[in-house]
């Protein structure tokens, strides 16, 4: 154990007692996820030839997790806006016999009763029984239902608000209160990643707008920028400002590398910092050759049309998502080490908040995601690849089993909702938990965000008590003060 | 529910180990081991943990700096080893109840704590040491640099070489406004760089309005600024920017240290409060803010929690948040000093309508209550002038009503019976609902009014209009808003909360300070006219000249800002678990001179940037980088990256483009719709300025919490959810792409290449004075020959690049009409190509560092 502490994360970190390091620290946060070829870069030109200054060290280099991992890398699957549990994983013959009757106990719930919830509705569409699990699933996710065995649903989240603002920042970073790293971030931190020239954490937004709260989400919070996460694009260049404006040619952008590097070279200033200087030189080699990497990682046509169809990208339902998905495939089959796809942007309707009609809603944002979901599991299976790669399915909460407005809507509800892993150690064909009978509030084996945390560290080798980082006077974690890592869902 | 275990927080990993292997040698790593392992194994006993990590800190600081151990009192390590006092209670119920007695009988004081623990380096009071002997007397030119020689002749250290003249002068100006010298300035410079020339520069720079946009952001990153909310709306805080203004126009006039700390804390409870000290406390406010918080009971308190931690870490460098849900694992604050800190804030109330945040009046006593008065006789003339003018229709419709010529009509744009009987009805007699229906259905009775009425009827009702009219030509101009909190009736009780649990409250607590920091109870706060004194008592507290922390931290921050670092590294932490002085002396002598020139910042920056310590080259042999590879002994002046805004700022001025326009609402700079494609509305709350608004200093870019510029993000501006001590220096791949490809810099570098063509029109013969233009523009030197070789030869293939599509001579004959195009396309080739340069030469390494 001591030594998997060491050899953790920080390690290098605190060479100081406060915690923080200034000279070193550009090792720390440098790089970016191109901190190894930096110090390679570096260390081939020689400039570490002395051992005056710290060791170089790569904040994204890969690093010995604290256990065997299950996982290696990891999808998140955000549906943001919040599905409901009740219309697709978490069947409840007795809100659907109910439907029409007020919501009892109300004043149980203060927080609950304020936002006026109409009477209980049940789901419309059915619960199908699929795979040899017999898992139960709503024939709104059809394509969906024939990858069960491999699904473990989890019916028995819960989250602390209301609002999809803190809401999402408590399932990105685990608080409620914005400024805390998210989950890729110390994902990041933690393990590092395997292939340089691409970042460590990639985010898929919607091409329908951002969620709520915009980069908190997937940002660094309180640790350096080089964990935070790199939005990708599926349209022009995956990274914004990849290439140089105006039809620059690639010779000519090399030339101005090339002068760059020459005055850097000529420079009289006398200036101490010779590691820093050389560092920055070497990011723009690094970005030139970034300009190649990052496109071919997301080039689509280099899949085979049956790939391509798979995901859907032949419908144009499926294919906005099913891109997303088949370049986060390529994206991990690349060695990048924590990728987050959301389904849903903007607001409402645009994304699973179905405070309208939710079976419109649903229906749509069902229609989008199934193939490309099931694609992504089957292919990742096919490929071998699901055995290492974890993915989740979730939003920021779930909805509530009493209707809303007149056309059949369903409010936010934190209190219970449903989510799902499949792959990367998780023992599939099961159902986990359970809320209560109108699938309001979770009842067993409850599941709280920073379990959820807890759990998808260990799979991927970390333990979430030791995964630390000193901010504001104390260590901080993902996972605050508790966690529980749920062994029940892994195989 | 998430805080059940709110105790277990600071179970501390790694990091101490490592510490100890690094500083402590072997066997303490061993022996400190065991104890963090027991620490993670069994989190309650992580006190037992944090009492041997003690030992560690004074052995460690033994072998690094005899001047630091010294500060360490004898016995430290005896005492803490073994758990004693509140600090080390267990934060169990019984012991806080025991705690809340003690409280009760209001003996606390520092005698609760060990002899360590008051004994603390940071805690001791400043004692104003003697100047050191140094024997190369020659090279004290500031009493700093007394301090300074003596250690490094102690360690047997040479200081660096001075900085050549240009180096100095770019240096000085870079630091002091955060723009580079003119060429002109330059010149002058080198014709006399004598240390009166220097003096005169510093002064001159001193009182520059540049110098307070500079130092001014430095204190935004201390204080979490930010002009929005955060979370799901990320709403603007209205009138924030006022603070901004306020904080520079303090910095310029160096306004004295002890009033800006009592006016940002407490400006609005002074005997001479006004606008601005009203503005100060905005201070207070700059924090995030959930406008729909998950429990509202909880929000609260984080609200209070983060006023409350921004407080302590400002001005007294201090982590006391810890102590929210138990007293401190590693300092000496119990969870009774927290919530007596609490108590101090626990009256103010937030503006806000509902999820709208709301900004407030500001002004003296007497001028909002002027304001008040004619408001409201305004508001009392307007309304009787509405009265008559309601009683007048009114009785005009009974009379046309009378006369059958006022009718209830029927259909979607008629007068239904119940409209008829309200407009007929008295204004005084009618109900609410014919208030409301008379209001709806005035439109179409003045309609009929002008077609009937009589002439004299007519007159009265033009005079009536006219009278309300004017009245409201008379509004008072308001007074200035800005975004404030404010105190109203009696403060609320505030109490213990067990774990920091707002559900469960204990013993009730009274305002009060951090126990370790005082002998006794302070006496209670005199509550004011307005407000319950809490703040001020506060502020006048930490202003005391004998405060052993207020004057430390702040001087510690200005040499920061001048040197990089702090001579206490963490500049927000002056704890156990914080960095010890490198030089304690200098660091008391500098804090005692800053109480004794009446707290004067500018006299600080004369005694620093006036130093042999400043003036040294930013150079180091490899010698001295075996001896001191951190620049703790202060060998050399050590180069640092420019801040994102410097950068920036330092962009434009060369470009041309800078506009100096100071103070005012912020700008919103352009940014590229692929950045705003993560909002969930993209360009919600960014309304782009013209370009030239958006081209003004970067401490005027409107800070949105969730949305950042991206030329500054890149550069590590500042979490502004936090209080930023010290800026990160990140170097990421994506910093070349926005600095070589993003819509900002292109525009400027074409800007910059324009302002080069147009101050050296012609052709190429004319490149090398551009070169040499460009060069001193942004590194303000002339490019050395190897250098202006280099660049013509860029220039030269850039311009084959550019020129090369059209490179063929024109089809007719040189008729002028066709050299003439055929000089626009050399000019266009030759624009682009510098371009290119001026693209180059932002990027250098020469001009992103401060050396």
């Amino acid at each position: 154990m001591p030594e998997q502490r060491e050899s953790t994360i920080t390690g290098t970190r605190r060479l100081t007692p406060c915690g923080r390091t200034r000279r070193e620290f550009i090792w720390d946060a440098g790089g970016g996820f191109v901190g190894t070829a930096l110090a390679w870069l570096l260390g081939h030109d020689g400039f570490f030839g002395n051992a005056v200054h710290a060791a170089p060290l790569n904040p994204l280099a890969p690093k010995q997790p604290h256990f065997a991992p299950r996982a290696r890398s990891c999808i998140f699957l955000f549906m943001y806006g919040g599905p409901s549990q009740v219309d697709l994983f978490d069947p409840k013959p007795e809100l659907a016999r109910r439907t029409g009757e007020p919501m009892p106990n109300l004043d149980a719930d203060p927080l609950f009763k304020v936002r006026n919830p109409g009477n209980l509705m049940g789901a419309k569409h059915a619960f199908l029984r699929c795979g040899q699990s017999g898992l139960e699933i709503s024939d709104l996710y059809p394509m969906l239902g024939r990858c069960a065995d491999d699904m473990a649903i989890i019916r028995s989240c819960y989250a602390d608000s209301f609002a999809h603002g803190s809401g999402l920042l408590q399932m990105n970073t685990g608080f409620i209160r914005q400024g805390h790293p998210s989950l890729g971030s110390w994902v990041s931190y933690g393990l590092g990643t395997e292939n340089q020239d691409l970042p460590a954490f990639v985010v898929f937004l919607d091409p329908r707008g951002g969620p709520i709260g915009g980069a908190p989400n997937w940002g660094a919070g309180f640790m350096p920028a080089a964990y935070q996460g790199t939005q990708f694009r599926t349209t022009g260049d995956p990274l914004i400002d990849l290439s140089p404006p105006g039809g620059l040619s690639r010779a000519q952008q090399r030339e101005q590398l090339d002068l760059l590097a020459r005055l850097d070279d000529l420079s009289p200033a006398v200036i101490s910092r010779q590691d820093e200087l050389a560092a920055r030189l070497a990011t723009y080699e690094l970005a030139f050759r970034m300009q190649v990497h990052a496109p071919e990682a997301v080039d689509l046509s280099q899949e085979t049309a049956e790939t391509q169809a798979l995901y859907g990208l032949d419908n144009p339902t499926t294919e906005p998502f099913g891109t997303r998905l088949l370049m986060a495939r390529r994206l991990i089959e690349r060695g990048v080490r924590f990728v987050q796809v959301y389904s849903g942007g903007g607001h409402n309707d645009e994304n699973w908040d179905a405070h309208g009609n939710v079976n419109a809603n649903h229906e749509l944002h069902c229609a989008e995601t199934d193939r490309p979901i099931y694609a992504l599991l089957t292919d990742l299976k096919r490929r071998g690849l699901l055995d290492e790669t974890l993915v989740v399915w979730g939003g920021e909460f779930g909805r509530t089993p009493t209707s809303q407005g007149t056309q059949g809507g369903r409010d936010h509800n934190p209190r219970g909702f449903s989510m799902w892993m499949a792959g990367g150690g998780i023992r599939g064909g099961q159902a986990y938990g359970a809320t209560d009978e109108f699938g309001y509030a979770a009842r067993e084996n409850k599941v709280h965000v920073h379990d959820l945390h807890a759990t998808i560290l260990h799979l991927m080798g970390l333990n979430h008590e030791l995964l630390t980082y000193f901010h504001g006077g104390r260590d901080m974690r993902l996972t605050d003060v508790a966690g529980r890592v749920v062994h029940e869902l892994i195989a | 529910m998430q805080r059940a275990t709110r105790d277990l927080c600071c179970a501390r990993g790694s990091g101490l180990l490592l510490a100890a292997v690094a500083k402590g040698g072997m066997s303490l790593a061993v022996l400190l081991l065991g104890g963090v392992v027991q620490a993670l194994a069994a989190p309650p006993t992580a006190e037992a943990a944090a009492a041997a990590e003690r030992p560690a800190l004074a052995e460690a600081v033994a072998g690094e700096s005899g001047a630091a151990a010294a500060s360490v009192a004898p016995g430290a390590v005896a005492n803490s080893a073994a758990p004693q006092g509140p600090v080390a209670a267990d934060a169990s119920a019984p012991a806080q109840a025991d705690a809340a007695q003690a409280d009760a009988a209001q003996a606390y004081g520092r005698h609760q704590f060990d002899e360590a623990e008051r004994n603390h380096w940071a805690f001791l009071p400043v004692v104003r040491p003697p100047l050191p002997e140094v024997q190369r007397t020659e090279w004290v030119q500031s009493p700093v640099d007394a301090f300074v020689l003596a250690d490094l002749e102690r360690h047997g250290l040479q200081p660096a070489p001075p900085a050549d003249a240009r180096t100095l002068l770019r240096r000085v100006y870079l630091d002091l406004i955060g723009l580079p010298p003119t060429p002109t300035e330059v010149e002058a410079f080198l014709e006399n760089s004598s240390r009166e020339a220097l003096s005169l520069v510093v002064e001159e720079l001193l009182s520059r309005p540049e110098y307070g946009e500079r130092w001014a952001r430095h204190w935004l990153d201390v204080v979490r600024y930010a002009e929005s909310n955060g979370y799901e709306r990320d709403g603007a805080k209205p009138n924030a920017w006022r603070y901004r203004d306020y904080v520079i126009q303090a910095f310029q006039q160096d306004k004295p240290y002890d009033r800006f700390v009592i006016e940002q804390l407490a400006g609005d409870e002074l005997a001479d409060t006004n606008a601005e000290t009203q503005i100060a406390t905005t201070f207070l406010r700059l924090g995030v803010w959930d406008d729909e918080p998950a429990d509202p009971e909880v929000d609260r308190f984080d609200q209070l929690d983060d006023v409350l931690g921004v407080t302590a870490s400002t001005f007294l460098a201090q982590t006391i948040r810890c102590a929210r849900c138990h007293d401190h694992k590693f300092e000496s604050f119990t969870q009774q000093d927290y919530y007596r800190l609490l108590a101090v804030f626990a009256p103010l109330k937030r503006p806000q309508d509902g999820r709208t945040d709301l900004d407030r009046f500001v002004g003296t006593p007497a001028e909002l209550a002027a304001y008040q008065q004619q408001a409201d006789e305004l508001a009392a003339r307007t309304a009787a002038a509405r009265t008559a003018l309601d009683q007048q229709e009114w009785s005009i419709c009974r009379r046309l009503a009378e006369a059958g010529l006022l009718t209830a009509t029927p259909g979607d744009d008629g007068l239904p019976d119940e409209a008829l009987a309200a407009l007929t009805a008295e204004p005084g007699q009618r109900s609410e609902a014919q208030r409301e229906l008379a209001a709806k259905y005035r439109g179409r009775a003045k309609a009929i009014i002008e077609q009937h009425a009589s002439a004299e009827e007519r007159a009265a009702l033009d005079r009536l209009q006219r009278e309300l009219e004017d009245l409201r030509a008379l509004r008072p101009p308001e007074p200035p808003r800005a975004y404030v909190w404010y105190e109203e009736g009696t403060p609320p009780a505030t109490h213990l909360l067990a774990r920091g649990d707002p559900k469960q409250p204990l013993a009730e607590v009274q305002p009060g300070l951090p126990a370790i920091l005082v002998d006794r109870p302070p006496p209670p706060p005199e509550p004011t006219a307005r407000t319950s004194g809490r703040r001020l008592a506060l502020a006048r507290w930490l202003v005391q000249p004998d405060h052993p922390l207020t004057a430390r931290v702040m001087v510690n921050r200005i040499w920061q800002h001048h040197f990089g670092d702090g001579l206490v590294g963490s500049e927000n932490d002056f704890g156990v678990m914080g960095e010890l002085p490198t030089h304690p002396q200098l660091l008391d002598w500098l804090a005692s001179e800053f109480v004794a020139c009446g707290w004067s910042i500018k006299h600080m920056h004369r005694l620093m940037v006036l130093s042999s310590t400043y003036q040294m080259a930013s150079c180091a042999s490899e010698e001295v980088l075996q001896a001191d590879p951190n620049n703790n002994r202060l060998t050399r002046f050590e180069a640092r990256r420019l801040e994102a805004e410097a950068v920036r700022d330092c962009i434009l001025y060369a470009s041309g483009s800078l506009n100096r326009a100071r103070g005012g609402p912020s700008v919103f700079p352009k940014i590229s719709p692929a950045v705003l494609a993560g909002q969930s509305r993209p360009g919600n709350g960014w309304t782009v300025s013209d370009p030239h608004q958006a081209a003004r200093r970067s401490i005027y870019v409107f800070v949105k919490r969730t949305l950042l510029v991206p030329e500054l993000e890149v550069l590590d501006f500042p979490d502004t959810n936090n209080a930023c001590e010290q800026r990160l220096v990140s170097t990421v791949a994506t910093q070349a792409l926005t600095y070589l490809n993003g819509e900002f810099v292109q525009k400027q570098a074409s800007a910059f290449a324009a302002r080069l063509m147009q101050e050296l029109p012609g052709g190429p013969e004319r490149d090398a004075a551009r070169i040499e233009r460009a060069f001193q523009l942004t590194l303000c030197r002339p490019p050395t020959a190897a250098e202006l070789e280099a660049v013509l030869d860029f220039l030269q293939r850039q311009r084959a690049f550019f020129g090369g599509a059209n490179s063929a001579p024109p089809p007719s004959t040189g008729n002028a009409r066709a050299s003439a195009v055929s000089a626009d396309a050399a000019d266009a080739a030759t624009a682009a190509a510098l371009r290119g340069l001026c693209l180059v030469l932002f990027n250098t390494n020469e001009f992103v560092y401060l050396h």
